[in-house]
């Protein structure tokens, strides 16, 4: 028996992260499930609260975690070609309500980013925070490919979104109720727009509706922020 | 399958190419998003092959996500010297934003409906 080969083995294959990656997310699937797909329970969430105390645990650097499952890293950049699919299959209810979409999407998409940059900015918070917090309404993998190009620490982007996802899913109906909001469209609208992906699962318990409006301003945000905001960024 | 994960990735290369090309700021991946979308327009729907490469590609979505989710770790500096402005711009600003956005479109939807 050799027990230090099998010890350098394991440090330094790509194979041990890549497996504790993949099984923390199925973790995460099965706690969703298990409470009957609980919209502030995503698997993302669950996996992030377990994945973040392994790696510091274990000491590694994040560089070399992350160069041991940057296999699955690659996969971003097809899954946001991809998004064209669903965006494509609801574009078809543009038709019928477009001046409300397409006002809604540049008016409350720039209020979104905004507020949240006038409150950052109120309270002395360094630039790259606000850089960090202009894509936080924008799904997941535009906001990592996007991050980059802007000058934010993708990350922390990425933090930024996974919160502003759960704040959507929680105050949503509650906020609908307050202003009452009449129609679900709208709803679903608002929900997809501020909350992307984890706003869509909390419009689909409201219906069938709801959730094609939030798939498809997701849609709308996430290619209008990508193509606008380092435009924008580039000209300060 | 593999027809689909062809196209996809085709077009994630077009449009990085189309990027380097022109020297534009906007993501490749968008571009070729973009450029997937105007050719499902023209071809008026998918195929098989691409619906089933983009259902398996969505559904394990997050899992994608995570190498660099969890670069977190690196930025916790920031997040604990900034946290009070942090928290207060994300949830006053979701809050604010929910309901801006909402009561826009809502009124904007009874507007067209009453018309």
């Amino acid at each position: 028996m050799n027990v230090d080969a099998l010890i350098a083995y394991v440090t330094t294959t790509p194979l041990t992260w890549i497996i504790i990656t993949i099984s923390v997310y199925k973790i995460g699937i099965i706690l969703y499930e298990k409470t009957g797909k609980h919209s502030l329970l995503q698997p993302i969430v669950i996996a992030y609260l377990i994945i973040l105390p392994i790696l510091l645990l274990a000491k590694i650097p994040y560089q070399q975690y992350f160069a041991s499952v940057s296999i699955l890293h690659f996969f971003l950049g097809p899954a946001t070609v991809a998004l064209a699919l669903p965006l494509y299959k609801n574009l078809k209810l543009i038709r019928s309500y477009f001046v409300p979409i397409m006002v809604t999407l540049f008016v409350g998409g720039t209020f979104t980013i905004l507020s949240a940059l006038g409150i950052l900015w109120v309270l002395g918070a360094s630039k790259v925070t606000m850089l960090s917090m202009t894509t936080k309404s924008v799904t997941a993998p535009i906001t990592l490919i996007t991050a980059h190009d802007i000058g934010a620490i993708p990350s922390l982007a990425m933090g930024f979104v996974v919160i502003t996802g759960l704040l959507g899913a929680s105050f949503g109906t509650f906020i609908f109720k307050i202003l009452r909001i009449k129609h679900d469209e709208a709803k679903g609208f608002a929900l997809g727009l501020v909350s992307h992906a984890v706003g869509i699962a909390r419009a689909i318990e409201i219906g069938d509706n709801a959730a094609a409006f939030a798939a498809l301003a997701m849609g709308l945000c996430g290619v209008f922020t990508a193509i606008l905001l380092p435009i924008i960024i580039g000209f300060l | 399958m593999l027809r689909g994960i062809l196209t996809l990735l085709l077009f994630q290369f077009i449009g990085e190419c189309f990027v380097k090309l022109f020297e534009l700021k906007i993501p490749g991946a968008i571009i070729g998003m973009v450029l997937l979308l105007l050719f499902l327009g023209v071809r008026k729907g998918s195929f098989h092959a691409l619906d089933t490469s983009v259902f398996w590609l969505l559904r394990y979505l997050p899992l994608f996500i995570i190498p660099a989710a969890a670069g977190i770790i690196t930025q916790v500096d920031t997040i604990s010297k900034e946290a009070l402005a942090i928290l207060t711009s994300l949830v006053i600003g979701t809050f604010l934003a929910l309901a801006f956005s909402a009561k826009l479109i809502d009124i904007l939807i009874s507007r067209k409906e009453n018309r």
